[in-house]
C-alpha cells in the first residue's frame, strides 16, 4: 500500500519532466524518463495529461520534484 | 575515468553513402574538451576541411549534448550544433534548449552525431536506441517546422525528440534555422540551410538506456541544497509567471496573460520561460503557437505592426518556414529603403513591401522561403542584394558584421544603446553577430558596479582578474571603472563552461549556478576529477580552438571591425558614463579582449606559448 494520495493540476504543468526524472532514478538508479511510473504528456495544442502506471507505489517523490505546483500529495488514511 | 554523465558513443552518419557507424567516445578527448559545446567544437574542427563551402556535402554538422544533459540538474537541457554556417561563412556554434531532444538523444546512447554528405532524396534520421535509420522524408518535405514535428510525433507516438527545418531550410535560404522540439531555435547563421543542403529534413530520437551519475551520494546531497536555494528564491513565482517578460517590461502584461495558454519548460528546468500561446480573439482567434521567447512574437511590432495578434500570426508564419526573424526583417527594411531611395525600380519586387503589414510580410516570408521571383534575390541575404544592386545599395545598407545584421544597437531591431559585453560580442563571437547574455552582468540593463564583483565571482573570475576588469576595485578612494573588453572574455568563458556541461545560460536560471558548483557537479556526475582551475583551462582550450578554426578559415582582424554606424549619432554609449562611444574606445576593447585571452592584441592570433599551455600545439 502506498503512502500518499496524489492530486494533479494539469493546467499548471510545464512538461519539464522533473517528476519523470526523479521517479526513474528511484527505481532504475539512472535518469530514464520514459521508464518512469508517472508519464506526463502535453499535446501539440497544449492539452496535458498526467498518468500514473500500475507500478506506481504512491511514494510521492515525484511530487517533491515539481516546482510548478502541478501536483500535491496528501498522506493516505491507513486502515487500522 | 568516465563513470557517468556521458552516454559513451558517437554516431557517424554519411548521407551520401547511407552509412551509419557508431564509435565509442574517446574518453581522453572528452575530458580535455569537457563535453557538450566544447567537444562539439573539437569534433567539428577535426571534420571541417578549411575552405569548405557551407552548403556542400563535405560540410559536416556536429551535434552534441553535454555530460549533465539527461540528469535532473536544473536546466540541463542544452543541445549544440557546430558547422560552417552559410550566412557568415564562419565555423559557428548554434545552441538550443528543448523539451525532449537532448535527454532522449543521450538516452539513445549518444553524446554526439556527426552528419556528413548529401542524401539523394529528402530523408530524416530516425534514432531509437540502437536502431538508427535513414528514412525517406517524402511526406515531410515541404512542411513547416511545427507541421513536420507533428507528423513525426504522430507517427512515433509522441515520446520523441525532434530537430526539424522548415521550407526556408529546404530551399537553402542562408538565414534559415533549425528548431528543436518545435519550440527552441537552433542556428541563426543558417543551420537550416545546411540541413536543407543535405536533404535532411529532421532528426528524431527516442532512447531508454538511462543516464548514470558516478557518485550518487554526493549528487544527492549537492542537489538537495541546490534545489532548496531555487525553491526558496523569493522571485521564483514571478519568474515562472512572467518568464522573459520580466526582463522586457515593454510587453503589456495583460496582452501576454491574455494569450498565454501554457508555460512550457525545457527538460529539467524549474523556472520555465517558454510559452504556448493562443490568440484569444479577433480574426486569428484560436491560433496556437509555441515560442522560445514571447519577446520574439513582438518582433514585428518593433517594425511597425500595430496589433499584437497580427504580430503573433506573422511570427507563426516566419517560424514555420524556419526563417531567422532578425535577418528577415533587417532585409525587408533594407529593401524598403532601396525602393524609397530609387535604387530599386518601384515595380521590380512584384508586390508591395510594407514592414507594418501582415499580408505583405507573410507574402515576402513565403517568397523568400520558396525563392519565388524577387524573393530569390532577397533569399541570398544582404550580400546578394548588395552584389545585385551595387554601390548605391551598399551605401544604404544597415550595419553588417560578417554579412549579418547585428540585432542589438542603435538602428537595430533592439534599439538598445549601452555598449556592454553583448554589444561588443556582436563582433567578437567567432560565429558573427548572434549573441545572448553569456551570463554577463551588463546584459540588457545598467546595473550598479557595486554588484559586479559578486556576479563575477559567481562566474568563476579569480579576484586578481576582477581587479583588472574593474579598475579601482577594492580601494576606497578610487572610482571604479569597467573594462568591457576584458569582461567579455569572462562572459565567453562562463557561457562556454555552461554550454559544455549542458546548462542553460539564460538569466532566469544561470543566476543559481556558480563556477565552483559547476566543477563539483561535473566531477560528481562524470567521475572525472576536476577542480575549477582545471575546468577553466579546458574552457580556454575550447574557445581558443574555435578562434583557431575561424582563423584557419581566413577570418582576420578586419572582419572584426566595428560598423561605422555604431559611432554615428545616435550611436552606442559608454556603459557607465553615457558618453558617446568612439571608434578608438571600441578598438581598445577589442585589443583588451584578445590580450585577456593571451591572443595577439592586434590580430587575435593565439600565441605559441598559449597553444603549448593549452595543449593545442599539434593543431
Ligand atoms: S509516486 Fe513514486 S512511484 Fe509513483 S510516479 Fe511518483 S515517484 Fe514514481
Ligand atoms: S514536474 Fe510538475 S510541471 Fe514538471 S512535468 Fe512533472 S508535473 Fe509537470
Ligand atoms: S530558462 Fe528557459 S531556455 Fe533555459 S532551460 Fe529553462 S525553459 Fe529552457
Amino acid at each position: 500500500m502506498g503512502k500518499y494520495d496524489i492530486q494533479v493540476y494539469t493546467e499548471k504543468c510545464t512538461g519539464c519532466l522533473r517528476c519523470q526524472l526523479a521517479c526513474s532514478d528511484l527505481t532504475s538508479k539512472a535518469f530514464n524518463p520514459l521508464l518512469s511510473k508517472i508519464q506526463v504528456f502535453i499535446s501539440n495544442s497544449g492539452e496535458c495529461t498526467i498518468h500514473f502506471t500500475e507500478e506506481c507505489n504512491q511514494c510521492g517523490i515525484c511530487v517533491d520534484h515539481c516546482f510548478y505546483d502541478a501536483m500535491q500529495k496528501n498522506e493516505k488514511e491507513v486502515d487500522k | 575515468m568516465i563513470r557517468g554523465g556521458f552516454s559513451g558513443s558517437i554516431l557517424h552518419v554519411d548521407l551520401t553513402h547511407r552509412k551509419i557507424t557508431i564509435e565509442p567516445l574517446d574518453a581522453a578527448l572528452a575530458e580535455k574538451y569537457i563535453g557538450g559545446l566544447g567537444l562539439t567544437i573539437r569534433l567539428a574542427y577535426d571534420e571541417i576541411k578549411p575552405g569548405t563551402d557551407a552548403l556542400s556535402p563535405e560540410n559536416p554538422v556536429v551535434l552534441g549534448a553535454g555530460p549533465l544533459v539527461g540528469t535532473s540538474l536544473p536546466s540541463s537541457s542544452r543541445v549544440y550544433a557546430v558547422s560552417k554556417l552559410p550566412t557568415s561563412n564562419t565555423i559557428g556554434w548554434c545552441g538550443a534548449g528543448g523539451a525532449n531532444f537532448g535527454y532522449l538523444f543521450k538516452n539513445a546512447g549518444f553524446d554526439h552525431i556527426v552528419i556528413k554528405g548529401r542524401a539523394d532524396q529528402p530523408v530524416y534520421l530516425k534514432i531509437i536506441d540502437d536502431d538508427v535509420e535513414i528514412c525517406p522524408a517524402g511526406d515531410l518535405w515541404g512542411l513547416g517546422v511545427e507541421e513536420a514535428d507533428a507528423v513525426l510525433r504522430k507517427k512515433y507516438e509522441d515520446r520523441i525528440g525532434v530537430l526539424s527545418i522548415g521550407q526556408a531550410g529546404e530551399n537553402r535560404v542562408p538565414f534559415s534555422m533549425a528548431f528543436v522540439d518545435r519550440i527552441s531555435t537552433l542556428g541563426r547563421g543558417g543551420l537550416g540551410a545546411v540541413f536543407g543542403s543535405k536533404n535532411l529534413k529532421a532528426v528524431m530520437v527516442r532512447g531508454t538506456r538511462g543516464i548514470k551519475v558516478a557518485d550518487r551520494k554526493r549528487y544527492k546531497s549537492l542537489t538537495k541544497s541546490f534545489l532548496k536555494t531555487i525553491r526558496e528564491y523569493p522571485y521564483l513565482k514571478e519568474w515562472q509567471d512572467l518568464g522573459l517578460v520580466k526582463s522586457f517590461p515593454m510587453i503589456p502584461k495583460e496582452e501576454y496573460f491574455g494569450m498565454k495558454k501554457r508555460r512550457m519548460a525545457c527538460v529539467s528546468c524549474p523556472i520555465g520561460c517558454k510559452d504556448l500561446v493562443e490568440i484569444p480573439d479577433g480574426e486569428f482567434k484560436g491560433l496556437t503557437k509555441h515560442t522560445s521567447s514571447v519577446i520574439n512574437l513582438y518582433t514585428p511590432v518593433l517594425y511597425g505592426f500595430k496589433d499584437y495578434r497580427e504580430s503573433v500570426k506573422c511570427m507563426a508564419t516566419i517560424d514555420a518556414y524556419g526563417l531567422d526573424m532578425f535577418e528577415f526583417f533587417g532585409i525587408m527594411g533594407f529593401v524598403r529603403s532601396l525602393l524609397d531611395n530609387g535604387v530599386i525600380p518601384r515595380d521590380l519586387p512584384g508586390s508591395e513591401i510594407a514592414l507594418d503589414s501582415l499580408h505583405s510580410m507573410e507574402e515576402w516570408a513565403r517568397k523568400i522561403s520558396f525563392r519565388d521571383g524577387f524573393g530569390d534575390v532577397l533569399a541570398g541575404g544582404f550580400k546578394n542584394i548588395i552584389d545585385t544592386f551595387g554601390k548605391e545599395a551598399e551605401k544604404l545598407s544597415p550595419a553588417l558584421v560578417k554579412g549579418m545584421h547585428p540585432y542589438a544597437g542603435p538602428n537595430s531591431a533592439l534599439p538598445w544603446n549601452l555598449f556592454g559585453t553583448m554589444e561588443l560580442g556582436q563582433i567578437l563571437d567567432p560565429r558573427g553577430p548572434h549573441v545572448g547574455s553569456g551570463g554577463s552582468p551588463t546584459y540588457f540593463a545598467r546595473r550598479p558596479l557595486a554588484v559586479f564583483p559578486k556576479h563575477l565571482t559567481r562566474m568563476g573570475v579569480p579576484q586578481e582578474d576582477i581587479k583588472r576588469i574593474l579598475p579601482g576595485y577594492g580601494s576606497p578612494d578610487q572610482q571604479q571603472g569597467l573594462e568591457v573588453g576584458k569582461l567579455l572574455k569572462y562572459s565567453h568563458r562562463w557561457f562556454t563552461l555552461l554550454g559544455s556541461l549542458g546548462i542553460c545560460a539564460r538569466a532566469a536560471i544561470n543566476r543559481f549556478y556558480n563556477a565552483e558548483l559547476c566543477a563539483e557537479f561535473y566531477e560528481t556526475v562524470t567521475g572525472i576529477q576536476t577542480s575549477l582551475p582545471d575546468l577553466r583551462q579546458r574552457v580556454d582550450r575550447v574557445w581558443t580552438l574555435l578562434r583557431i578554426a575561424n582563423l584557419r578559415e581566413g577570418f582576420a582582424e578586419n572582419d572584426e571591425a566595428p560598423p561605422e554606424s555604431w559611432f554615428n549619432t545616435p550611436g552606442f554609449k559608454n556603459y557607465l558614463t553615457d558618453e558617446p562611444l568612439a571608434r578608438e574606445d571600441a578598438e581598445q576593447m577589442i585589443g583588451d579582449y584578445f590580450e585577456e585571452w593571451g591572443w595577439d592584441r592586434k590580430t587575435g592570433t593565439p600565441s605559441r606559448s598559449l597553444l603549448k599551455e593549452l595543449d593545442l600545439k599539434e593543431l
